[in-house]
């Protein structure tokens, strides 16, 4: 609640939200599923995968004090469960504890409401000023409840790897590229898939990276570079998923393609805030100028993220060390 | 959905060479549930009653086909949200609906020619043909009655912003808003449509501040209802054509939260209006 002004007294303390306990079909998530520090829930874990309802119990720490001293009257917790791929937000009231003083509450997550991921987060309401139903404060990140994962990891960015046969393979669409090391596929809905291309003899070997430490060196080279390329295509999706909110305005997008766009965005345009650098983005994308520098400033930061300088500098000391010729 | 938007090119968006269905199938990934409910025959029949009925007035036939998509392939949300399933709709059994109801018309496009935006086959599932359908009806049903759906869908301004809008993910939200919209039509406003989009634009900036949800706070649905409705799509006759279906019952938007949240935009819409009115008066129109 930092960044926008509101009209009206909201609250300038924390509120943190923490999920304590979950359980699927009555039955508890071992407690390895819930990832405090990563805030995340993996609810595919120990491949429990026939629930029907996750009951989800938070506890939120409302800034107490400034409440009881603020001109807030009717202060209402509620816990926000979302998910935008199905259009879902359900919110939950939390009820005040009287022994803790903390707000809690069980959310009851339907698995047939949700597709991959929902978000959680805690929202605090109140009447100001006589006006009912003012948002006041809230958690400033969100929780992921993640419905495959089976560890709660929150960057699972990681596209899937397939090893496939370009030219005589099942993929019709991947023959014409047959001489190509590598294929990275985005236009799916999801995730962005790498094809590696068993027709090319010794590629998928080296990619193991077995051998000496020239090999190896060989290997992360090649690895980095398909990486980068990755992150690239990965840019690209997550830029092309951009939609524009109720104001015409970019927004920003959620899941693995905000996390990209996160990340990439500082290196890309340095200097703007990533929303900020959203907006400039998609400008430059509509009306064209400084489209071809930015395509350069794309390709420089999805190099960073692979790590291809290093790579390339560990190459490089691998191939020539053995020579001998520097000593 | 890879597959999807590589076949769509040009030739195929223009409607002058039919998808490679041969491809297309073989890319495709089988449904492994056997249950009859994934049978693509009773939609097919039902795309072509609208084709039939609305041959003069296509845009009409969202507001026909989209209870009655919803209730002939029964889905939960989880499901819908899988943009390949609609695709594999609009490309393999029924590329000429998505032709016949989007292709442009009219003078400003007949110069170049005419294409369905991409989108519309393999796309958001608020621009997809079907997808775009079905989540109106899933989400301005009140529980079993879908004529609230019918009145969403037969205003395009409507249909085309709303299921954009976050707001409208709250259901009194969205009943509230189409209420306004059917005072609005009965009042013989001038295009209402815009006069919604302005409003549903001004309820999304208030929301920035206001929490529907606790103002007329809704329901939630009842999960063994929607489930059970599903599985009977086995033993359900087809969708009548002439009524409306019955859908889920799973549980109405309480109608105090509806009628509070109603006054609360009327409220906004006076506001709105005052505001159109003074700017009429200083440009002088």
């Amino acid at each position: 609640m930092n960044r926008t002004i509101y009209p009206y007294p909201v609250l300038r303390g924390r509120t943190d939200v923490e999920v304590t306990r979950v359980r699927l079909d009555g039955v508890e998530l071992e407690f390895a599923g819930i990832g405090i520090s990563q805030r995340t829930v993996a609810l595919a874990v120990a491949g429990r995968d026939e629930w029907q309802e996750a009951a989800i119990e938070i506890r939120a720490e409302l800034p107490e004090t400034e409440i009881a001293d603020g001109p807030w009257s009717e202060l209402v917790c509620v816990a926000v469960l979302e998910e935008a791929a199905t259009n879902v937000r359900t919110v939950h009231r939390l009820t005040k504890d009287r022994g803790s003083g903390t707000w809690q509450g069980t959310v009851r997550m339907a698995r047939s409401r949700h597709h991959s991921r929902a978000g959680l987060r805690v929202q605090v309401v109140a009447t100001v000023g006589g006006i009912p139903g003012r948002r006041i404060g809230g958690s400033e990140s969100d929780w992921v409840l993640d419905l495959h994962a089976k560890a709660p990891q929150r960057e699972q960015e990681s596209p899937a790897v397939v090893e496939v046969d370009f030219r005589d393979g099942p993929h019709s669409w991947l023959r014409p590229m047959k001489d190509a090391p590598w294929f990275v596929d985005t236009a799916g809905g999801d995730m962005p898939v790498v094809y590696l291309n068993q027709a090319v003899e010794g590629l998928t070997t080296l990619l193991s990276g077995k051998g000496g430490p020239a090999a190896k060196a060989t290997a992360a080279l090649a690895g980095a570079k398909i990486e980068s390329d990755v992150w690239e295509a990965m840019f690209h999706a997550a830029v092309g998923d951009v939609e524009a909110d109720e104001e015409g305005r970019p927004r920003m997008p959620t899941g693995w393609r905000e996390s990209v766009l996160q990340t990439m965005l500082p290196d890309v345009l340095p200097g703007l805030s990533p929303s900020d650098a959203i907006v400039e983005f998609s400008a430059r994308r509509e009306e064209g100028y400084g489209w071809a520098e930015l395509q350069s400033r794309v390709q420089y930061a999805a190099a960073l993220r692979a790590q291809l300088p290093k790579q390339l500098a560990n190459a490089m000391r691998a191939t020539v060390r053995p020579e001998g010729e520097d000593r | 959905m890879g597959v999807a938007t590589r076949h769509l090119n040009r030739a195929i968006l223009s409607g002058t060479e039919h998808p490679p269905q041969v491809a297309l199938l073989r890319a495709a990934q089988p449904i492994a549930d056997p249950s009859p409910r994934w049978d693509t025959g009773p939609v097919r029949v039902l795309l072509d009653q609208a084709m039939a009925r609305y041959a003069t007035d296509r845009a009409a036939a969202d507001a026909w086909l989209a209870p009655r998509l919803h209730a002939t392939l029964r889905l939960t949300r989880g499901e819908a949200a899988d943009k390949g399933l609609w695709a594999y709709l609009a490309l393999v059994v029924a590329p000429d609906y998505v032709l016949w109801r989007h292709i442009p018309t009219g003078t400003d496009e007949s110069r170049r020619a005419a294409v369905v935006q991409a989108a519309r086959f393999a796309g958001a599932n608020s621009v997809q043909a079907f997808a775009r359908l079905w989540w109106a009806a899933e989400m301005f049903r009140d529980g079993a009655d879908y004529r609230p759906v019918e009145v969403a869908c037969s205003n395009q301004d409507v249909l085309n912003t709303a299921l954009r809008l976050d707001i409208m993910e709250h259901r009194p939200t969205a009943m509230a808003v189409l209420r306004v919209l059917q005072q609005l039509t009965a009042g013989g406003a001038p295009r209402p449509g815009d006069q919604v989009n302005s409003l549903c634009r001004a309820i999304g900036i208030a929301g920035s501040t206001l929490m529907y949800e606790t103002l007329g706070p809704d329901q939630l649905p009842d999960e063994r209802e929607l489930l059970l409705w599903i599985d009977e799509a086995d033993s359900a006759p087809p969708a009548p054509w002439e009524r409306l279906p019955d859908g889920p019952d799973d549980g109405e938007v309480p109608a105090a939260s509806v009628a509070a949240l109603t006054r609360l935009f009327e409220n906004i819409n006076e506001h709105l209006g005052q505001l159109r009115d003074r700017r009429g008066v200083a440009t002088g129109v």
